[in-house]
């Protein structure tokens, strides 16, 4: 399983969302390995990840990735919003976690 | 610790009634231009995104983080804060920003560090209130103590 963080440079607010999915990840208590990465919108692939997150505004940039696989964050601070994006993920995929 | 970038000198806390957006990223930018962090080109850079790409910096309520890809006029990582009293809207009234935080960051990686604590205190909805109600740069210094 892979998780890719987007944002317009790739550089900021992309690896804010990485390393905060990582946290919770933790904080889940997620056994699974799940690697969680960063990249600029522009370069991302839809095979370089299962899900992609991203804020609303990159929405229409994304085209190219599949939408069902799009997780759209609208704050990318908000710690309660990240937490049940990801958890219905990994309810989503049979994931266990706390 | 790295947040250290933010101090008496990098943070400013502005009434903000007569700004634009792109005022308020020139404004909040100043510091680390005075400092000799980044030249005039790094904050025009990041103004042209914004104006291409969209309000993509606003990252949470109210709280926008300015940055542009490193470039040769980006000479070390740099942070810097300001605090318009007053909402000034992003691009539009969906982004009504109080919070301009502004980033130089110099290659790919060497500012993460200064993301991480970054993010450890905006993912705090304490702080962020501290910071949303803060009228002084003391009171936001507090913050990041």
């Amino acid at each position: 399983m892979k998780f890719e963080a987007l944002c317009q440079s790739g550089l900021g607010s992309s690896f804010m969302v990485q390393m905060n999915i990582q946290n919770l990840l933790k904080q889940e208590n997620v056994k699974e390995d799940i690697q969680v990465d960063h990249s600029d919108i522009g370069s991302a692939t839809p095979d370089q990840a299962d899900y992609f997150f991203l804020d609303p505004t990159l929405e229409t940039s994304a085209g190219n990735l599949p939408k069902d696989r799009l997780i759209i964050l609208n704050s990318l601070v908000d710690p309660n919003e990240l937490k049940e994006k990801v958890n219905a993920i990994l309810d989503k995929e049979g994931i266990e976690h706390s | 610790m790295a947040l250290d970038l933010l101090n008496k000198q990098t943070v400013q806390v502005v009434d903000g009634s007569n700004l634009s957006w792109q005022d308020a990223i020139r404004k909040a930018s100043q510091p680390l231009i005075d400092n000799g962090t980044v030249g005039n080109d790094y904050v025009d850079s990041m103004i042209d995104v914004v104006e291409e790409k969209g309000p993509y910096i606003n990252i949470g309520p109210n709280i926008a983080l300015a940055h542009a890809r490193p470039s040769s006029s980006c000479k070390k990582i740099g942070l810097a804060l300001m605090k318009t009293n007053h909402v000034v809207n992003l691009t539009d009234d969906k982004h009504p920003v109080t919070l301009w935080f502004v980033l130089a960051a110099t290659d790919s990686n060497s500012h993460l560090g200064v993301i991480q604590k970054l993010s450890e205190v905006l993912m705090n909805g304490e702080n962020v209130q501290r910071l949303l109600r803060a009228t002084t740069v003391e009171e936001i210094l507090k913050v990041f103590k």
